[in-house]
């Protein structure tokens, strides 16, 4: 499954998380320090949120 | 004769609030939603978070506010039953019986139901006061497609379904002989069944945000999806087409309120909003409150009940640095439980030690705290070879990445420059063929690249799509993943089954010269 963190892509197998996107982008970190994720819409999700291809998600 | 006109006045405020609120043709009813609860009872500060967010009894105390003020559905879209110690030491049995007291009106399956095997499910699913919706899920006993309720006068269908991706998500023989169906092609179905039957046709989903805005363009007809499984807190519902799309976040941190207004049986107008749930005192509502405290206190004592016993100590402290018999045994463990080749862990994922002697469940939640799952991927010898050298690259330093293993005998020299220290590799005692595919098994973290494993990512690039038939994993790199279970929950259940251990260190990883 290819995923999008901050237009990066991201590969991981199928069934894995946003928390699994920002591990493999070594972006865990951030939310640790008050940043979330948003998905492309401006929606803010949880770090056990399911992904699906294709999908794009930003730390901010 | 004031006193008499103002009884009548209350009389009169309160059959107003009771009656549906019509004017003229037009009629007024209120859905309130949750999704992906996954046991969060009780209020906790999120990662990140300095606030304590959510707890089910303030929850439910402002559900009952909004419901009495206009004829309410309450839905629960998804992933209830499995998350934390509050609903897992109970197979779910605790959330059932809050939802019950709650007064849900029907909830949609989750992936994460399945995770406790389908004879689990279907006790909870007949615990349950309310329906529990599974339109797209075939073979599952006690499942329901929909549900029509009807609301002032307003016949509501709602329609349930879950992600195609379920079997990917829980341990194989948790949906064995379950076929989950497109739910887009299962909805056009039901929608043909019901359009004429019902006013309104809802669609309690657990598909994810982006999967529900696909189904609102592709399928005709739906007038509202409440969704689950991304754990998107969508703020205010979306419209795309003639579908409104609300989804309330996780772990009942919000309480999604969508207000309808239909006119002539068709829906004319629509508002809504999340309420965030915080911790107030007076803000519970106390049977609920009560509920949650006594299964809390449950949780407590099963944390001191003795699982089996240790004749030696458990090393938990040299794990960064090199083999310990806590690391082999743990990682013998991961091996076993997925038929995995070898295994591979990092050090950093144990975190105590444990004397000789008895070994309690808070033991073994000190030792494992992370919430990890088992994870096995098809890697080559030389991806196997490439994450030990990754691994054994941070000794110095004790990095967390340094690797336990299971079913590989490694030497390595610390002196050799960082990634050429290992001298030989044995995969089940015969030397390792670099071309040859094995499977090893992992933890979440590390398959998902923590501690710059990247190996694991790199392994499922290479990989072609999922095939799933008859609810099995087919092909592909991702060979295991049971994303029910965490893995400290595996090893309480090996020692339970084990009663007395006493691992050695064997010789896995030796260093020579």
């Amino acid at each position: 499954m290819k995923v999008y963190v901050d237009d990066v892509p991201v590969d991981l197998p199928a069934g894995m998380t946003v928390k699994h996107a920002l591990i493999r982008s070594g972006l865990l970190k951030e939310i640790e320090a008050s940043k979330k994720v948003y998905d492309e819409w401006g929606n803010e999700m949880g770090l056990d949120g399911a992904l699906s291809e294709g999908m794009k998600v930003y730390v901010k | 004769m004031i006193f008499r006109g103002h009884r009548t006045l209350v009389l009169c405020s309160i059959l107003l609030l009771l009656v549906p609120l019509t004017y003229g043709d037009a009629t007024e009813i209120r859905i309130l939603h949750v999704n992906d609860f996954h046991g969060f009872a009780e209020p906790y500060q999120p990662f990140g978070s300095n606030d304590y967010l959510g707890g089910i009894s303030f929850l439910a105390h402002r559900a009952n506010q909004l419901r009495r003020e206009k004829p309410t559905l309450f839905l629960a879209a998804g992933d209830m039953i499995q998350g934390n110690n509050w609903a897992n030491l109970s197979q779910g049995e605790s959330v059932i019986e809050l939802m019950n007291l709650i007064g849900f009106d029907a909830m949609v399956v989750g992936n994460h139901e399945f995770d406790f095997g389908q004879e689990a499910l279907k006790r909870r699913i007949s615990e349950a006061s309310f329906p529990v919706l599974g339109a797209n899920v075939k073979g599952m006993e006690g499942l329901k497609p929909y549900v029509i309720k009807e609301l002032g006068g307003i016949k509501v269908a709602v329609i349930g379904v879950v992600t195609e991706d379920t079997p990917v998500s829980t341990s194989p023989k948790n949906v064995m002989g379950l076929e989950f169906l497109s739910p887009f092609s299962v909805t056009e179905k039901y929608i043909r069944e019901l359009r004429d039957r019902v006013n309104l046709i809802v669609v309690l989903s657990h598909i994810g945000f982006s999967v529900d805005r696909n189904l609102a363009e592709d399928v005709k007809g739906i007038d509202v999806i409440v969704g689950g499984h991304s754990h998107t807190r969508v703020a205010k519902p979306v419209r795309i087409g003639g579908t409104l799309i609300a989804q309330a976040w996780e772990h009942g941190k919000a309480l999604g309120v969508l207000d309808l207004t239909l006119q002539d049986g068709k829906l004319v107008e629509w508002d809504g909003y999340l309420e965030d749930i915080r911790p107030k005192q007076g803000g519970e509502d106390p049977k609920v409150q009560s509920l949650v405290e006594g299964h809390s206190r449950k949780i407590n004592s099963v944390m001191d009940v003795t699982i089996g016993e240790t004749g030696v100590e458990l090393d938990g402290e040299n794990v960064r640095r090199k083999e310990t018999n806590l690391g082999d045994f743990i990682a013998d463990i991961l091996r076993e439980v997925s038929g995995a080749d070898a295994a591979i862990i990092n050090g950093g994922g144990i975190r105590a030690s444990l004397k000789q002697g008895e070994i309690k469940i808070k033991d073994i939640y000190t030792i494992l705290p992370f919430d990890n799952y088992v994870v096995s991927i098809k890697l080559t010898g030389e991806q196997i070879r490439q994450a030990l050298e990754h691994g054994l690259s941070g000794i110095e330093e004790w990095e967390g990445r340094f690797p336990q293993v299971s079913g590989l005998t490694v030497t390595y020299s610390r002196s050799a420059p960082r990634g050429s220290r290992i001298q030989s590799i044995l995969i089940r005692g015969k030397p390792i063929d670099l071309n040859r595919e094995y499977q090893v098994a992992t933890n979440d973290f590390m398959a998902a690249g923590g501690d710059g494993y990247r190996v694991f990512g790199e392994a499922v690039l290479s990989s072609k799509d999922f095939e799933i038939v008859g609810g099995m994993m087919k092909g592909e790199k991702l060979a295991y993943s049971d994303s029910g279970r965490w893995i400290r929950d595996v090893v309480i259940g090996s020692i339970r089954e084990k009663k007395k251990i006493s691992p050695m260190v064997e010789g896995r990883i030796g260093e020579v010269n």
